[in-house]
């Protein structure tokens, strides 16, 4: 290319530039930064922000994610706003870590409570936690609970001392009475578990409420108190 | 009336008469198109004057204020961002096209007699701009530059006897602090740039006093005692002035790298600042910029017992090897179809750079410090399993394992991918691995109680394609029973060698 043209094309290209610049204008570059944009606290954006960072990790939707789907309303409907913004400050049972200041974790308590209302506001929509049935643990009959048990739930769940069942002693470790009731309360409609009032293959009409203490309260009673405890 | 004035100040000064031959004396007429790497250079230093001297009236060079002033030019003065970016960038060019003009003068050996010293020259500018780019990524004051300047430091910890003397001449101080920036502010405008711009003078003496030279040819050696003489014969005869013929090709490209340069700036913006250089946050990322990389690669790579060694001695070589390559053979052939060595050396050198940048940029090494919380487990790793087992994959992230492990190519890549690891490890050696560690793996062993390990083996025993066997010990003829705790009293089983 001879040093006339390639000026000519080089002319032409910074032209071409210079009509795109001035009709878009400078103000609007993509280069352009912008004011760091924090999202503000109990905002639907810095809700997701703190989820997508923070609790997506374990509490997902469908199948994804090991602990309770976060972003499905069946489980808001089976917690309270107290329960939720406790276990984000305190943790529970042994696998979800406190972020409280208390245990130097990032979130203050107002910042606990706004996540919890944002998520509810997100995941829940109009979903209010379920006046039939309580939130949090209510204490049951242990022996009622076993016949329940093998009624309703050891056709799925695994009798009591079979392999994989929930009445195995190590899993009963890991989880807290509140996440025991939660389970049973909210299922977990995508890996096939019913919700405590629909249908099951073992009781076709569901649970009652107080049915769902008693099986709490037995498999609560399961749980090993030491590690002797635990040897089949 | 202009004529007359050019001519009274020229009758005063004799400028013309110093330029006019520069302008006009003569180069290669074979030279094109190749030998435009130096000028665009040379004009990419010249922004970085320009741009610097702007920035250096907005800048406020004090450790309490230089982060918010970069705040304040980006987003409060009229096109400050547009300059911050033109720096930036131009910085990345200029080293790059420093690189380019050093590899075209490596290949071309133009270099060899008379030019020795031309490229000598060349080095010590190429150290010069690399320490501007070292000095310019200090003057962000961000994380990035908190924690360079951390490992810089660090680096000049490790020289034998005068190691602390070192860091506290480059810090200012045992430690990183208000004086740091001060240092490293006066380094960058003042004493780098006036090396730099003494070395170009020099530079470009050398260039006028040895001459530009040809393009090399098979067979047109390089003869120390006739050279200069013959070549004043052929440019005499065949040359053609720099001004206008070498000198437009020279602008043309000087034009386009302009453009280019101006499209980045506009399109991707300044470089950072990144995060507040807060030593209490440690959950920072620092990368050095661009030129850096492959260094930060290359360092990250090294196994740990030669660390010292290879960070004090390999850039001394490195500066020894380069400074040296013209007097290893400042004559005989030119063309890079007779110096095959030659042209094997920089091509490797420019892969392993290129490789070791990407290395550095990847970084595969770094465990992605919030993978536990921010990567859920994939379903089908959680349909189908027991109770235990989706406590298990619970126990996974808690215990952030994701970090270093991927599920479904997410996650970090320290270790290794685990989507299959049921058909690589049994559940005793899965145990002992975690419990233990091993290589690069911490032992786990204290944080896991009996039921977090159980239920987390359990459910790394399900992580297999569906119809691939779990993996056995050799000659185990049954797969064998999965241990419930550690320090168990053993139960009797029926296969298995006590």
């Amino acid at each position: 290319m001879s040093a006339h043209r390639a000026v000519a094309t080089l002319g032409a290209l910074v032209a071409c530039g210079g009509v795109v610049v001035s009709t878009t204008g400078c103000d609007r570059l993509p280069g352009r930064p912008t004011a760091a944009q924090v999202a503000a606290e109990g905002t639907a954006e810095w809700t997701i922000q703190v989820f997508n960072t923070s609790c997506r990790g374990c509490h997902a939707q469908g199948t994804e994610g090991a602990a309770v789907p976060l972003m499905e309303s069946d489980y808001w409907r089976a917690a309270t706003d107290e329960q939720v913004a406790r276990a984000v400050l305190e943790g529970q049972g042994m696998l979800m870590p406190a972020f409280g200041p208390s245990a130097g974790g990032p979130f203050t308590a107002s910042q606990a409570s706004a996540l919890t209302r944002g998520m509810r506001a997100i995941w829940g929509g109009a979903t209010r936690q379920s006046s039939e049935i309580s939130g949090t643990v209510v204490a049951g009959n242990a022996s009622n609970g076993k016949s329940v048990f093998d009624a309703a739930c050891a056709g799925c769940h695994g009798a009591a001392g079979s392999a994989g069942s929930v009445t195995d002693p190590m899993y009963l470790r890991l989880v807290s009475d509140q996440g025991l009731w939660t389970a049973v309360v909210a299922g977990r409609a995508a890996l096939g578990s019913p919700a405590w009032n629909e249908p099951m293959p073992g009781r076709p009409s569901g649970l009652t409420a107080t049915e769902v203490a008693d099986v709490v309260a037995y498999l609560s009673s399961q749980r090993p108190r030491s590690m002797s405890e635990t040897q089949p | 009336m202009i004529g007359a004035a050019v001519d009274w100040v020229e009758a005063r000064t004799g400028a013309m008469a110093f330029i006019a031959p520069l302008l006009t004396h003569h180069v290669p007429r074979n030279a094109k198109w190749w030998y435009v790497f130096g000028s665009a250079t040379l004009m990419f230093f010249t922004i970085q004057i320009v741009t610097g001297v702007c920035l250096a009236m907005l800048y406020a060079p004090s450790a309490a204020e230089a982060w918010e002033s970069l705040r304040y030019i980006d987003e409060q003065v009229p096109f400050g961002w547009m300059l911050r970016a033109l720096h930036g960038w131009s910085s990345n060019a200029m080293v790059v096209m420093m690189a380019i003009h050093m590899l075209q003068v490596f290949l071309h050996a133009s270099y060899k007699f008379p030019r020795e010293l031309n490229w000598v020259t060349g080095v010590f500018l190429l150290f010069t701009v690399l320490a501007l780019a070292f000095t310019g990524q200090v003057m962000r004051w961000d994380q990035d530059a908190y924690w360079g300047l951390g490992i810089g430091a660090s680096i000049a910890d490790r020289i034998p006897l005068i190691g602390n003397q070192v860091r506290g001449l480059l810090l200012g101080g045992p430690i990183i602090g208000g004086e740091t920036l001060s240092r490293f502010f006066a380094l960058h405008v003042f004493v780098l740039p006036g090396a730099a711009i003494g070395l170009v003078g020099l530079h470009l003496a050398l260039i006028m006093k040895n001459g530009i030279s040809e393009m090399p040819k098979p067979g047109a050696t390089v003869e120390p005692a006739t050279y200069r003489e013959e070549y004043e014969k052929r440019m005499a005869k065949d040359g053609v002035p720099f001004y206008p013929d070498a000198a437009q090709r020279d602008m043309v490209f000087c034009g386009a790298c302009l453009v280019l340069l101006v499209v980045l700036a506009a399109v991707y913006g300044p470089f950072g600042p990144g995060g507040q250089p807060d030593p209490t946050l440690i959950d920072a990322n620092p990368r050095p910029d661009y030129p850096f990389l492959w260094i930060f690669g290359a360092v990250s790579l090294l196994p740990p017992a030669s660390e010292t060694a290879v960070m004090l001695v390999a850039p001394l070589v490195g500066v020894l090897v380069l400074v040296a390559v013209p007097f290893l053979a400042n004559a005989g052939e030119r063309a890079p179809s007779r110096r095959p060595g030659m042209v094997l050396i920089a091509s490797l050198a420019v892969m392993a750079i290129a490789a070791l940048t990407w290395e550095g940029k990847t970084s595969p090494w770094s465990p992605v410090m919030n993978a536990w919380s921010a990567l859920p487990t994939p379903g089908h790793f959680l349909t189908g399993r027991t109770p235990l087992q989706v406590q298990g994959a619970n126990v996974f992230q808690f215990a952030q394992c994701r970090n270093c492990h991927a599920l479904d190519g997410l996650g970090g890549e320290r270790g290794p991918a685990l989507d299959a690891i049921a058909t690589r490890m049994t559940p005793d050696q899965l145990m002992r691995q975690i419990q233990q560690g091993d290589g690069n793996m911490p032992a786990f062993g204290r944080n896991l109680d009996s039921a977090q390990m159980t239920a987390l083996v359990s459910f790394l025993t399900t992580l297999k394609p569906e119809f691939e066997a779990p993996a056995r010990i050799p000659g185990a003829q049954l797969p064998l029973p999965v241990r419930r705790m550690p320090g168990e009293v053993a139960t009797p089983v029926a296969a298995g060698p006590q």
